[in-house]
Parts: C-alpha cells; structure tokens; sequence
C-alpha cells in the first residue's frame, strides 16, 4: 500500500517534470522541472531496491548533467527572443503525435503483456555495486571499453572544436 | 521490528540530527574564537543570559534569533520565478544535511543476533550516498544566483558551478583508490578495515596507508564546501557575497548554515575514511569490548585530571579584566560551571568503577563501548572542524584562475596516478 502510494506520488513528480521540461517559456524552469523528473526517477529506482541505479541516477543525471546545463545556462543568458518562431505548432504537434502512434500502440501492447505475466524474484544481490562491477567487466567488458574509447574520442574531439580559434 | 532494533534506529536519527544541527552554532563559535585567537584578539564573550556566557556560544544563539527575526526582505527587481528563488537555498541546506546521515558514529551492535548500525540511514554504500547528495548542494547555489538577476550573483553562480565540476573529479577518483584500497564502499567496513596495523606499528588509517588520496579528498573537499582557501564563490573583496548578495534573513541564514553543515560533512567524511573513524587506534571492537573493565580503570584516573585542568583552565580564562576587581557574573558563571562538571565528575566516576569492578552484562559493555566510540568520532570530528577553521584563517584566498589551474593541472593527474599505483600495489600483493 505505502509503496504504490510512493510509487503514485514519484509518478507524478517524474511526468510533471518530463512536461515541465518541455513547455517551460524560460530555461532555467526547465531545467529544474528537468531535475525534479531526474530525482524522481532515481526514487523509482530506490523503491525497486536498485542502489547502484539509484545513486548513479542521482550523482550522474542530478549533479552531473544538471549542474552542467545550469552552468551553460548561466553563461549563455538565453532570452525568449533567440527562441525561433513556430507559426505552425497546432498542425505539428499533432503531425508528431501521428508518426508516434504506433510506438505508444507498441508500449501499450508490450504493458499489457507484462501486467499479466509473472515474475521470478531477482536474486539478492540483483543490482548491487559488486555485482554490477562484475558483470560489467566479464560479461560485457567489449562494449564497455568500446564506450570508453566512443567517449574519449568525443573528449578529444571537443577539445580540438575548442582550440580552432586559437591558431588563427 | 524488535524493541532494541527501534531505539538503536531512533537513537541514530536523533544523534545525526543532533550531531548536524546542533554543531552550527558551535561552529560558528568556534570560527570566531579561533580567527580571534589567530589574529590576536578575544573575539565574542559578551553575550550572556543571566550571566552564563559559557564562552561566547551564547553569541550564536543570539544570532539566529536575529535572523529568525529579521525582515524577509524580497528584492523588488525579481519578477519571475519567485517560488524557485525562495526554494534554492533550502535545497543547498537539505542536500547538506542528507549527505550527512550514511556517516557511521559507532560500531555494529549485536543484539539477540540483530545487527543494529549506528547510522541515520543504515545503508551499505556510505560513500557513494556522500557524493550523489553532497552534489545536489551546488543546485540551490546555482538557481539562487541566477535567479537573483545581479553581476555579483551571476560571476558567483558562474565560479561555484564551474568550480564544482572541476573539483567533483579528483574527489571522486580519491574515492575511487579507496575503494580499491578498503575494497568496500561501505563506511563500517572502511573503518574495521582501519583497525589493522602497518609495518607492525602504525595503525592503518588511510592517512598511513594512502597519503597522496587524503592529501587530494582534503583539498577537493575545501573547494567543494567553499572554504577558503577556495572560497571564491563568494569572495567578499570581489564580487560581495557571491550568489548570497539578495538573500536575506532566513534564507540567507539557510546558505550559511549549510554551508556549516557540508563542512561538517566533510569532515566526519575524512575522518571516517583516512583517521580510523569512530575507532581509537590499535583497539578494535571486539579487544575493547573484552578489556573494557582495565579500560574504565584507566579512564576513572584520566577523567579526574581532565576536568580538573579543564576547570583550572576555565577559571584562570573567564576573565576578561585582571584590572577589574569586580567582574562578579563571571566569577559566578565560573562557579556553577564548576559544580556541573564536579557532578559530571562523580557521575563518571560512578559509571567506569561499575564497568570495572562490578560485573556488567555484555549487552551493558557492548552499549558502554558504543557510547564510547560516539564519543572519539565527536572528538575526532570537532578536532578536524577546528582544522579546518585555523586553514581558513591562516591561508589567504586563490585567484579564481589559479584555483581551476590547481584542479586540471594538478589534482587531476595526481589522482589519476594515484589510482594507478594503487592498483599496481594491490595486484602485486594479491599475486
């Protein structure tokens, strides 16, 4: 009971922040709707017992991208008049709403299924840090070190971007 | 839930709380005596009630009922998002406070076979919990600037967020070879694995077994909690108070406490990973709960001396005038507070001579022990706020410019180094 009632209340936060995000006029609401739906979802990873989830969620999405994006906020100072215009937004909005139709048709058939099945209970230390550790390093130590180098190259990539006026 | 399972966990709670909330006045004194003793003064010691300065902690009090008080001043010029303003400096204060609750203050009871943690929050990924929450803190710093439509929040906002970003990652890989190194990330089982000794001799706090790791959490934790050195965030002679410049009263005081409250944090952190935590060294839970009758004896000749060079101390120093030959309501203070820790004397007394002459059971000696490790992590912890306090008053602030270069040039490659060896170090025992 407590736990759907949690569940409800997490719900709530994390879709009223998801349509926050996207229907705030100034960014900087947006980015705190973003954050309220980010810590939500790490509370839902906690009601499901998932620690290494939760906290990652938490130290990654929160103090990582938030701060992040707060920081380019602060530098940038974005006002309402660089936002392009959008002349036609009924007519594509509802354009949008069409093409994803069946993805909802999909994840609503792909629900259905679920709440009717069964589930086995995962084993104790489902979703532990060492456990995750791991699997992690045995299992999928090939795209882990592939995302590695994906990300260095990008790491690389930026700092080059960043240095091109320089020379000149 | 069992009964003892009940009070251990409210017992914790009200301690961290306690232990939290409760050391920001004392805090705030300490920081004032001690910048008064540093640069040769007496600092606050007027404030009384009733006579009873106990020092000048009575300031503090004073303190807050002042801003508690004061006008909730809103600056006119703020139009839009007024409830988010007003909310950014209680999510500085709650993440401050959170982070504080996975810290251990005693050792696992064990009570009809229950393992009771004395932790706010009795959790297994201590330090991780640290970092996740602690690093909500800078959030409320960084709409509370912005939000505060002035040039001095604005570049204070612009140095706390940029700051915290570059900082977070030698604190993390700091993290990252102690968790090699203790093989947990679990703040209990870092501190038994403290309880070891090194080269036969030393005990094997993670100061001892990894300077360069408590050398780089140290200095990413005074950026991280903008103490100075690094407190450029809100550097005075710059840019006024930085991101605090519109808050007033109790939104102000919420900054200012937090700030308190992440600096205890961050030292109870420390301590607990790299000084031995709630343990006295070379003695671990279960020695002490076997020797703990020699111990009382040892502590009922110590806390006789003690108190009485502590009440020496207090009377030769609760005088601020030798010339005044009346400075009655001092000399009263002097006298009651005398009393009090004569009483407390006796009421110690009492207690070690029962643990060391009469029979006690072992759930009363494993309770006496617990009650005795809350007491060295208390010690522990205010001896590590003093040092941070006598680093802020001793070194002067960084430029903005050099405290960056000091994190990427320099934190960084040492910690990506000291990764390095430690795993080197840690394979080359393991084969």
């Amino acid at each position: 009971m407590s736990e759907s009632i949690i569940f409800y209340t997490l719900a709530l936060f994390l879709l009223g922040g998801a349509s926050g995000m996207i229907t705030a006029r100034r960014t900087i609401f947006s980015a705190a709707s973003f954050m309220l739906s980010m810590i939500a979802l790490s509370g839902m990873f906690a009601l499901l017992h998932q620690s290494f989830l939760f906290l990652a969620q938490l130290l990654v999405a929160v103090g990582a991208i938030i701060t992040l994006s707060m920081l380019v906020i602060v530098s940038v100072n974005i006002s309402e008049r660089y936002i392009p215009k959008e002349p036609h937004l009924g007519r594509a909005l509802l354009l949008g709403a069409l093409i994803a139709a069946p993805i909802v048709a999909l994840i609503v058939v792909a629900l259905q299924a679920h709440f009717t099945a069964s589930f086995a209970p995962v084993p104790e230390d489902f979703g532990t840090l060492a456990s995750i550790g791991a699997t992690l390093f045995s299992a999928w130590v090939l795209p882990f070190e592939l995302i590695s180098l994906l990300l260095l190259a990008a790491l690389v990539g930026a700092v080059v971007i960043s240095r091109k006026g320089e020379r000149s | 839930m069992s009964t003892a399972a009940l009070i251990v966990t409210l017992g914790s709670v009200v301690l961290a709380a306690l232990l939290a909330l409760m050391m920001i006045p004392v805090l705030v004194w300490l920081e004032r005596r001690v910048a008064g003793l540093i640069q040769d003064r007496v600092g606050p010691n007027r404030t009384n009630i009733m006579g009873f300065r106990l020092g000048g902690v009575i300031q503090s009090f004073a303190d807050v009922i002042k801003l508690v008080f004061k006008e909730e001043y809103y600056p006119g010029h703020i139009k839009t998002g007024r409830a988010l303003y007003m909310l950014a400096p209680a999510i500085t204060f709650s993440a401050a406070l959170l982070a504080f609750m996975t810290v251990p203050f005693a050792d696992t009871l064990n009570i009809d076979g229950e393992a009771l943690r004395i932790q706010a929050l009795p959790v297994e990924y201590g330090i991780l919990w640290y970092l996740a929450i602690g690093a909500l803190g800078i959030i409320g710093v960084l709409f509370g600037g912005w939000l505060s439509h002035n040039k001095y929040s604005l570049l204070g906002t612009q140095r706390a967020g940029s700051m915290g970003l570059s900082y977070e990652l030698p604190l993390g890989l700091a993290v990252v070879s102690m968790m090699l190194t203790y093989n947990t990330i679990d703040f209990n089982a870092m501190v038994a694995w403290q309880t070891q000794t090194v080269l036969g001799f030393l005990p094997a706090w993670g100061v001892v077994v990894q300077p360069l790791a408590f050398v780089l959490f140290s200095v990413a934790l005074f950026a991280e909690t903008n103490r100075a050195p690094f407190n450029v965030v809100e550097g005075e002679s710059e840019i006024v108070s930085g991101h605090m410049t519109e808050f007033s009263a109790m939104k102000f005081a919420l900054y200012f406490m937090g700030e308190y409250i992440a600096m205890n944090s961050a030292a109870a952190v420390i301590i607990t990973m790299f000084f031995g935590g709630y343990q006295l060294p070379y003695l671990s839970t279960p020695e002490l709960i076997e020797s703990f009758g020699s111990l009382s004896i040892a502590f009922m000749v110590m806390t006789p001396l003690i108190i009485y060079c502590f009440i020496r101390w207090m009377r030769h120093n609760n005088d601020v005038r030798p010339s005044l030959s009346n400075d009655g309501g001092r000399r009263f203070e002097a006298r009651v507070l005398s009393i009090v820790l004569l009483v407390k004397l006796v009421v110690l007394e009492l207690i070690f001579a029962y643990f060391a002459f009469a029979q006690p059971s072992a759930l009363q000696t494993q309770v006496a022990v617990a009650v005795m490790q809350i007491a060295v992590f208390v010690l522990k912890l205010m001896l590590f706020n003093i040092f941070f306090i006598v680093v802020r008053w001793t070194l002067p602030r960084f430029r903005f410019d050099q405290v960056q270069k000091l994190g990427w040039y320099y934190l960084l490659p040492l910690a990506l180094l000291n990764i390095f060896i430690t795993a080197i170090v840690i394979v080359g025992v393991g084969l």
